[in-house]
């Protein structure tokens, strides 16, 4: 019987909840957390979602366990089709995908992210690349955001370097409001930007004027700690309330598509610990 | 794209483009010889899979220089050229190793120290730039990237107001690039290629580039190429191909090998160590120190070749191809 999940579960868990039945939804490469909770929604609460997977574009598949590269046979098992890969861009920039996940080293107020490059004049460290995330940051009716990096703890000089930013060194995919601060909807795109940012200590939305918001809490983090690791204000919208946990059917699920808890390497190891009842 | 040398390029071709010759198979060493220093090259497959790999090392068996590297999802690939030295600019959008090693090593190194000029692209992007190419036009139309950072990086990158709708939209220029290097399972004398499983920008690169090589598993009669399926792409577009199995080691090329994740791991830790490390770990025993292709399937060994064929026997004997004590 399951009586715990761990934080991998519970993000997962809640990611699926941000993914509406009904629509075309698509996760890039390199990020199992997503893949999962694409794979759990279409399993629960959202099973007319049109599942693209990232890399083989393969339409609805039902890989028997997830490999360590998002590229592999085994990820597009079951597919009943698949796109090329015009075939699944064309899609997002005529505005029919509704939900794509996004992700960075560095991730803005206003929900921009940065797959690029630290360092603004010069190059600092080259990171691997949005891939396609640039064009479908803009084009993809709404995003979720994601990271399992938002604990920042000081280093040896008792100076964090955070993971939510208030400007990102280089603006990789699309937030709310570009760098000058000019509101996205004034370039006309096809998608209304993140809706949902995802972290490793609690849930955000973004406010009227496209600012991070958050909404909700893990059962073991507090406000304060949101605050401490956060590098923009942090506002919220009255009382911060509790995430709500998995069920024991998601978490089973969960762990039937990931014997190899590839999903882990997106983990710190520091919060792979932390344990939490399910529902 | 900012190289004087590589003009934006409407027309794909030196010549018609038209490769006719009834026979095209050729050996490694002559269709590496086909890639000049210099030559803007769009590498097919992605990320750990059918990925030309055999090509690019004779590539560096040459020595070669200065290669502009253009398209998607990459790993292993465009990180081993830059490692030896052979990328002076890089507008690729995404390389590394995903979650499973993360970041690429020498890419990461070769950006950071200026050796490869960084023009980061995005998948779409680079989409309509090769369309523009396949079509023969100056440029294409997008909606997106406007109000990103990568209109900074691409001063060719134009707005302009819809004369339809009034809206802004960014022109890309037609991208064409001088070599598609590819790796299909099949292919027959003549040059037609069939791809199994998801053929990424391959397609896309072969139409929009002046020449096509490729290295295929295995050479067969057009006959078995349309028993198998059918052909992915024609003849035509195809410069020269030589059959070389193993082609893609270490990524997978299915239904014939997996990923061979132990040996990623290897040269993972090789490229992490330095240059010094990657060149006495990784370049000198599988590159430099292999003269051929039968050289480097001797060196990889028959066993590895078993292994990673097991995929097909089963679930259990897959995803153990891919179990963490498998790389110790």
């Amino acid at each position: 019987m399951i009586h715990d999940c761990s934080l991998g579960e519970f993000m997962i868990a809640a990611i699926a909840r941000t993914i509406e039945d009904g629509k075309l939804a698509f996760h890039g490469f390199g990020s199992p957390l997503v893949q999962l909770a694409m794979h759990v929604a279409k399993r629960t609460h959202a099973p007319n979602m049109v599942l693209i997977a990232g890399a083989t574009y393969g339409v609805d598949p039902d890989p028997p366990f997830l490999a360590p590269t998002s590229n592999d046979w085994v990820m597009d098992r079951g597919a009943s089709s698949s796109l090329d890969i015009e075939e699944l861009f064309d899609l997002a920039a005529a505005g029919r995908m509704g939900r794509m996940f996004l992700s960075g080293l560095q991730i803005d107020k206003w929900g921009n992210c940065n797959v690029t490059r630290l360092g603004k004049s010069k190059l600092a460290l080259k990171l691997p690349g949005g891939g396609g995330g640039c064009n479908l940051s803009c084009d993809v009716q709404h995003l979720t955001l994601w990271t399992t990096g938002h604990r920042s703890p000081p280093d040896s000089a008792g100076k964090r370097r955070f993971r939510l930013v208030e400007v990102c060194d280089f603006v990789t995919n699309l937030g709310h409001r570009t760098a000058d601060g000019r509101d996205r909807r004034e370039l006309g795109h096809r998608g209304q930007g993140p809706e949902w940012l995802v972290t490793d200590l609690g849930l955000f939305d973004f406010d009227p004027e496209g600012h991070a918001r958050l909404q909700a809490l893990y059962p073991d983090i507090t406000v304060e700690e949101v605050r401490e690791n956060t590098g923009f204000e942090v506002r919220t919208a009255g009382p911060v309330a509790v995430l709500p946990a998995p069920d024991r059917e998601t978490v089973a699920l969960i762990r039937r598509l990931d014997p190899l808890r590839v999903h882990e390497h997106e983990i710190r190891p520091d919060d792979r610990g932390r344990r939490f009842a399910v529902a | 794209m900012n190289d004087p040398r590589t003009p934006h390029r409407e027309g794909p071709r030196r010549d018609d483009g038209i490769h006719t010759r009834p026979d095209k198979r050729t050996r490694l060493e002559d269709l590496a010889a086909l890639v000049k220093d210099g030559d803007m090259i769009a590498v097919g497959g992605g990320l750990s899979s059918r990925e030309p790999m055999a090509i690019l090392r004779a590539l560096l068996r040459r020595r070669i220089r200065g290669l502009r590297a253009v398209g998607s999802a990459h790993g292993i690939d465009i990180d081993l050229l830059c490692g030896g030295g052979a990328v002076s600019c890089s507008s690729e959008s995404y390389v590394g190793f995903e979650q499973d090693f993360g970041i690429a090593p020498n890419y990461r190194r070769a950006c950071e120290s200026g050796e490869v000029k960084v023009d980061d692209s995005c998948c779409y992007t680079l989409v309509q730039q090769l369309r523009a190419a396949v079509l023969g036009l100056p440029f294409m139309p997008v909606r997106s990237v406007r109000g990103t950072s990568f209109p900074e990086l691409h001063p060719e990158y134009k707005t302009i107001t819809c004369p339809y709708t009034g809206q802004e939209l960014l022109l890309v220029p037609a991208l064409a690039p001088d070599v598609a290097i590819l790796h299909a399972q099949y292919g027959d004398a003549q040059g037609n290629l069939r791809i199994e499983g998801p053929p990424v920008m391959d397609l896309l690169f072969a139409k929009a580039s002046r020449s096509v090589i490729a290295s295929v598993e295995t050479i067969v009669s057009t006959e078995r190429l349309i028993e198998l399926g059918g052909i992915t792409i024609p003849y035509f577009y195809v410069t020269a191909l030589a059959e070389l199995p193993l082609g893609a080691h270490p990524t997978a090329c299915y239904p014939f090998y997996a990923y061979d994740r132990p040996h990623t791991a290897l040269y993972y830790e090789a490229a992490r160590g330095g240059p010094e490390r990657f060149s006495a770990d990784y370049l000198q025993p599988f590159v430099h120190g292999c003269p051929d292709h039968a050289a480097y399937l001797a060196r990889i060994g028959e066993a590895t070749r078993r292994r990673l064929a097991s995929w097909s026997a089963g679930e259990a004997a897959w995803m153990s191809l891919y179990r963490e004590e498998v790389t110790a």
